[in-house]
């Protein structure tokens, strides 16, 4: 040891220059942050997961016998897995800074994560959560389902039999419907099955499985509602 | 100023509450640590006696500042430790130096044990061959043999003041061993 007594100078510097610890507050705020973040980016996730379920247990998998497993890579919700991920990266980042985060590793926190999202996940979705979110979203903004759950490329291939639109007019052998291009469809339901609760009503919009006759006619074989899977309630097949 | 006798029979986490009321009790807690890290800033930065005291200085006066915001939850020797740690590589940083290891006599008998290595050789030879292979360890095997070997850290206290996992920590430990006798046993091999 030298002669200096470090303990000493240090003591010295503190009241020469006056060094007054900073306040406790400043830390509590500090920590209480950190988990507050924590804590969002765990419920979020949780809501999250639970609208990944919704768009799964929702998705078109009649379609499977007509796209194969492309329809699996179509409709996806890429969006929701996306959001997830960010939403785990940003809780483990997070967690990590909390007073004793650093002592587990990556692998551990991420799957205490994953494992809690899904199981809160999934009572979310049980108790209806995803389905109220998905449809008011849907109903606040009609691109939203489009965009999320990728439908609207899926209900955009004509030659393959798949179309989609909304309700323009309609008579007694005729629908036609304005496709999401901005496309005039004229479409024969003669004989048609109509599935769910579709009204048929102007302004509605629909689903439609098909054969594309011409550049505006298609041959209605099967027409569900737009939103959900249309296998509910009443089926009505239209004789003329 | 308060006598170091008086604060003896005090906890860690007691003397920060005490010095939270009073910085007097301050000079307690940076006497019992003193030593301690003055050797661990020595250990990690190879800095001449002066130099680590500079660094030790700036420590106490960082514990000091940074007081309220020491949680129990955590070891107060494992809090201090770490600023001190922080404060090295800092210091090692801004000198743009390698750190290198220094290593005294009950140093080199720490490691002699743990590594069951020959002491019947020149002990002046064989201290520099360990500080050598020590020194030529990955920082982040040479901190954590550091901490587990001389300052006599277990693996929970080695992960709060490196901030990292308890596993990683252990797989360093592991690994940093099987390196450092690689070296070693190569550094004996050459100059047998």
């Amino acid at each position: 040891m030298g002669n200096k007594n470090i303990s000493q100078i240090a003591m010295d510097r503190i009241k020469e220059d006056r060094i007054v610890p900073i306040s406790r507050n400043i830390f509590s705020i500090k920590r209480v942050l950190f988990w507050v973040v924590v804590a969002t980016s765990f419920i979020v996730g949780a809501f999250i997961f639970s609208f990944v379920l919704y768009a799964l247990f929702n998705n078109d998998w009649y379609l499977y016998d007509r796209l194969g497993l492309s329809l699996v890579f179509r409709t996806l919700p890429y969006f929701w897995i996306l959001s997830l991920a960010i939403f785990t990266i940003l809780g483990e980042f997070y967690y990590r800074k909390t007073l004793l985060g650093h002592r587990r590793g990556l692998v551990v926190i991420v799957s205490i994560y994953l494992v809690s999202t899904t199981l809160f996940g999934s009572i979310f979705y049980a108790i209806g959560f995803g389905d109220l979110v998905e449809r008011s979203l849907s109903d606040v903004s009609p691109m939203y389902r489009s965009i999320v759950l990728n439908h609207r490329e899926v209900w955009s291939h004509p030659e393959e039999g798949l179309l989609s639109g909304r309700i323009i007019f309609i008579n007694e052998n005729e629908i036609q419907i304005v496709d999401s291009n901005g496309y005039f469809w004229i479409i024969n339901r003669e004989g048609t099955l109509i599935r769910g609760n579709v009204e048929i009503e102007i302004g509605d919009r629909i689903k439609i499985i098909g054969s594309k006759v011409n550049d505006n006619l298609f041959r209605a074989e099967e027409i569900r509602p737009w939103f959900g899977r249309g296998i509910n309630n009443r089926n009505v097949v239209i004789m003329h | 100023m308060i006598e170091t006798e008086s604060c003896d029979s005090k906890t860690d986490e007691e003397l920060v509450e005490l010095s939270l009321r009073n910085s007097d009790h301050f000079f307690c807690l940076s006497k019992r640590y003193e030593e301690k890290l003055l050797r661990y800033i020595i250990r990690i930065s190879k800095f001449s006696r002066e130099d680590a005291e500079d660094v030790l200085q700036e420590v106490f006066i960082k514990t000091y500042y940074n007081l309220n915001g020491f949680d129990s939850d955590l070891k107060f020797s494992s809090w201090i430790y770490r600023i001190a740690h922080n404060e090295a590589v800092s210091a090692i940083r801004k000198k743009v130096v390698r750190p290198t290891i220094y290593l005294d006599e009950t140093d080199l008998e720490k490691f002699g044990d743990v590594f069951d290595m020959v002491k019947d050789v020149d002990n002046s030879i064989d201290r520099k061959m360990i500080d050598i292979a020590l020194s030529n360890l990955d920082e982040k095997y040479r901190e954590v043999l550091v901490l587990r070997f001389l300052d006599e850290k277990d693996y929970t206290e080695i992960a709060d003041i490196l901030k990292k996992p308890v596993s990683t920590v252990g797989n360093l430990i592991l690994r940093g061993k099987k390196l450092f006798r690689l070296e070693y046993e190569k550094l004996i091999g050459v100059t047998v």
